[in-house]
């Protein structure tokens, strides 16, 4: 049988890189990033972090077609910022939120469970 | 606009409340973060939280009214103990053995051997039947009947007679035999939903319900009911002692518009309000009992961060290429 083996949409191939920037050839500081083996987890939240920024003139991410596993994310920014610069931020502040977040829940766990000892 | 200088953080400090905790079940409040990173946990809980199922069978005996590919579907669709998961290897990039599922980093054995002996009675084969060479990792329901027998002081048990007899294989009759060794293996739900962790996982946006009480006070009892009752599902009730509209279960509301419609049809359009809080969700997990729904958050959010790791901009294509392109004429 021909069908290819189902790791194929989450594996990156050898040889192949999991990140590649392309610059704009018309625009200055705009470029795309394609990242590999990624869908609308990673696009959806890099996308709307990288709104945040308002350095960031326009951030966009499309999934090519469903049976190219990658994506797509294209950003302008503003000459104080490059897009390249803005993509690392975005992901460092998606990081450190999602650090929070789970110290949050660690701290959360501990509360809830304390509760009924204090007889709410 | 003013615009800061790049290298400034726009991250945000998201807060959580849980409401309900148990093994296999949990609902929680999240706030001050967005659709996406809620979409995101999500999606990530249902589809790349690993887990380990049964991938390989090599029978040996099936006399069964059951074809062999059709018994081994209904082997990997058993929910594991799957709580070591998050420090398997992946068969395919374990180098201790050709993924072959003879080494203890990415494989477990397990083995069933049934035969219905000379009795009328068709034999049932459950999970229970099968056997497994590592402790950690048995069918959902062997472990739980076995911390029934420890002791059984589980603070969320919620364990039936029914959830004692394990989940049914085949049934044999007199005279036939299933025998057969299964490797299960670890997995992700984008791989194969028998690795998914996650029975139900769903958020919604937390309504904001506001009624225009001046405008209300003109309408009369039965119009207040006719109001209330409107709403397909219970959101509204009559406070029996002050016959005001009150808001019973905010969270009851499907987003259905129902009682703004019949508000508009009574001639008082304004009279209730609702909107979604955009930073605000509601998140009910529901998890197979491979492993429990804290675990199961938990790993979702060091999943997504493994990932949000790996797309990072590797040195070589990075800033310095940026620079380098500007320098050649960009």
């Amino acid at each position: 049988m021909n069908a290819p083996d189902r790791y194929e949409r989450f594996v990156v191939p050898e040889g192949t890189k999991k990140v590649s920037y392309e610059r704009d050839t018309k625009i200055v500081n705009a470029g795309s990033f394609t990242i590999e083996r990624e869908d609308h987890t990673i696009g959806n939240i890099l996308r709307m972090q990288l709104h945040r920024d308002p350095n960031v003139l326009f951030a966009g991410y499309k999934l090519p077609h469903p049976l190219q596993y990658k994506i797509i994310v294209r950003v302008h920014t503003a000459n104080l910022s490059t897009p390249t610069q803005a993509y690392t931020q975005a992901i460092n502040d998606l990081d450190k939120e999602l650090e929070n977040l789970k110290k949050a829940f660690e701290d959360e766990k501990i509360r809830y469970e304390e509760r009924p000892k204090q007889g709410y | 606009m003013d615009r800061p200088a790049s290298g400034v953080s726009y991250q945000r400090f998201p807060r959580v409340r849980i409401r309900e905790l148990k093994d296999d079940y949990a609902k929680f409040e999240l706030r001050d973060t967005d659709a996406s990173m809620a979409n995101a946990l999500r999606r990530v809980m249902i589809a790349e939280v690993p887990t380990v199922a049964i991938d390989l069978v090599e029978i040996e005996v099936n006399s069964s009214v059951l074809n062999d590919e059709f018994i081994a579907h209904r082997l990997g669709l058993i929910p594991l103990t799957s709580a070591a998961a998050m420090n398997m290897r992946f068969s395919r990039d374990c180098d201790a053995c050709d993924g072959d599922g003879s080494c203890e980093y990415c494989s477990v054995e397990f083995h069933l051997a049934a035969r219905a002996t000379d009795s009328d009675q068709t034999l049932e084969v459950t999970s229970n039947d099968l056997r497994s060479t590592d402790p950690k990792v048995c069918p959902v329901d062997q472990a739980r009947a076995y911390q029934h027998a420890l002791g059984g002081s589980e603070p969320y048990d919620t364990a039936t007679a029914a959830d004692q007899r394990g989940i049914l294989i085949v049934k044999l009759r007199r005279g036939q035999e299933l025998r057969l060794r299964a490797i299960a293996r670890k997995g992700i739900g984008k791989d194969h939903a028998k690795w998914s962790p996650a029975a139900t996982v769903t958020f919604m946006y937390e309504p904001e319900i506001r009624i225009n009480e001046e405008l209300m006070e003109t309408l009369t009892l039965d119009e207040k009911q006719g109001l209330v009752e409107s709403s397909p599902t219970k959101v509204f009730t009559i406070d029996p002692n002050t016959q005001q509209v009150v808001v019973e279960d905010a969270e009851a509301y499907t987003y259905d518009d129902e009682v703004i419609k019949k508000a508009e049809a009574m001639g008082k359009p304004g009279l209730i309000e609702i909107n979604a809080k955009e930073d605000s969700f509601i998140f009910t997990v529901e998890t197979t009992g491979a492993i429990t729904a804290y675990e199961l958050i938990m790993n979702a959010i060091t999943v997504l961060r493994q990932k949000l790791d790996a797309v990072h901009l590797q040195d070589d294509d990075g800033d310095l290429g940026e620079l380098g392109a500007h320098l050649v004429g960009g």
